[in-house]
């Protein structure tokens, strides 16, 4: 009885199925102009659902102004030293890991095709951290005082092509100032290289970022 | 005078399988279903007729356990989209 039951529910779906697809999406009539339009749309929704909404640019940039403005608290209450384990093991790591979550849960949940843009962006911000994480790590003491115009500069050129890649002019706008910012770095006091990393994350990367954001709400709404 | 529309492009479906494939490296059946909303059967009897013409590579595997269609166009199936936007092309422009 319940065999029986199954088997015509099951055949019942196959006949729903079919005359739904006798009755949807099969024009094949279509005039010219009606493909072309056929075409553009679902080029456009296509790009639409996998646009970079600028989420991880403001996370990375308030995460590093978060890093450098601490380090100034730090210094005046004379707890310097907690600095660099602070940086290096609790907040950049933790962005790190979230990233990761955010990126894989975002391509999971919207069944995010893989573009050629995408991969691009991906692989070099991956590239970029792990470099960065070792020039810290490894290289610090050698780098001494370079270490930082050497990251904004590095970051501008990540970011310069990430404007390029999304076609999205603040954020190569962006990456220029901070291009800028990161060979001026080498002119300035060390005292002041912290303020010179916020000024690079504001204008490189939060700006741009919330830019970015409200561009992709505009056009998905 | 004008060139016959390819007939395995020219379908409402089939079109919209290939425009997406077109911009993206390759796509998921899910992701197809979302953005053509169309059911689930009349996607997978298109991507058929579509990998038969050899326009698209469809490859299938397993992901959390759950099985998953990965599909992505071809060299020939770019040739083809390709060829049939200049002959729509030649339909709303005809040359003098």
């Amino acid at each position: 009885m319940t065999y029986n039951i199954n088997l015509f529910i099951f055949v019942s779906r196959i006949i729903l199925e079919l005359n739904t697809t006798a009755k949807t999406m099969d024009k094949t009539n279509l005039t010219p102009e009606e493909s072309l339009l056929l075409i553009t749309k679902t080029i456009e929704e296509t790009k639409q659902r996998f646009q970079e909404n600028g989420h991880i640019i403001i996370l990375w940039g308030s995460l590093t102004f978060i890093v450098f403005l601490s380090q100034y608290v730090l210094v005046f209450l004379g707890l310097y030293k907690i600095f660099d384990i602070m940086w290096t093991c609790i907040l950049f790591p933790l962005g790190g890991i979230y990233t990761f979550i955010y990126v894989r849960r975002k391509v999971e949940k919207k069944n995010i095709p893989m573009t050629i843009i995408g991969r691009t962006i991906g692989t070099m911000g991956w590239v970029f951290g792990f470099n960065l994480m070792i020039l810290g790590f490894i290289f610090g003491h050698q780098l001494d005082k370079a270490a930082a115009p050497i990251f904004l500069i590095l970051l501008a050129l990540f970011i310069i092509m990430t404007g390029i890649s999304l076609k999205f002019k603040p954020l190569t706008i962006g990456g220029i100032l901070l291009n800028l910012i990161g060979f001026g770095t080498f002119l300035i006091s060390t005292d002041y290289y912290g303020l010179s990393m916020m000024l690079g994350a504001l204008v490189g990367l939060i700006i741009p970022g919330i830019l970015l954001n409200k561009a992709n709400r505009k056009e998905n709404v | 005078m004008f060139k016959d529309l390819d007939p395995i492009l020219h379908s409402q479906l089939r079109l919209s399988i290939v425009s997406i494939l077109m911009s993206v490296d390759e796509a998921n059946f899910n992701f197809i279903k979302d953005t053509t909303n169309a059911t689930s059967g009349n996607i997978s009897i298109q991507i058929k007729k579509l990998e038969q013409a050899g326009y698209i590579q469809v490859k299938k595997s397993f992901k959390n356990n759950y099985p998953n269609t990965t599909v992505s166009i071809t060299s020939k199936g770019i040739e083809a989209f390709e060829e049939y936007v200049n002959d729509l092309k030649k339909y709303i422009n005809p040359p003098k």
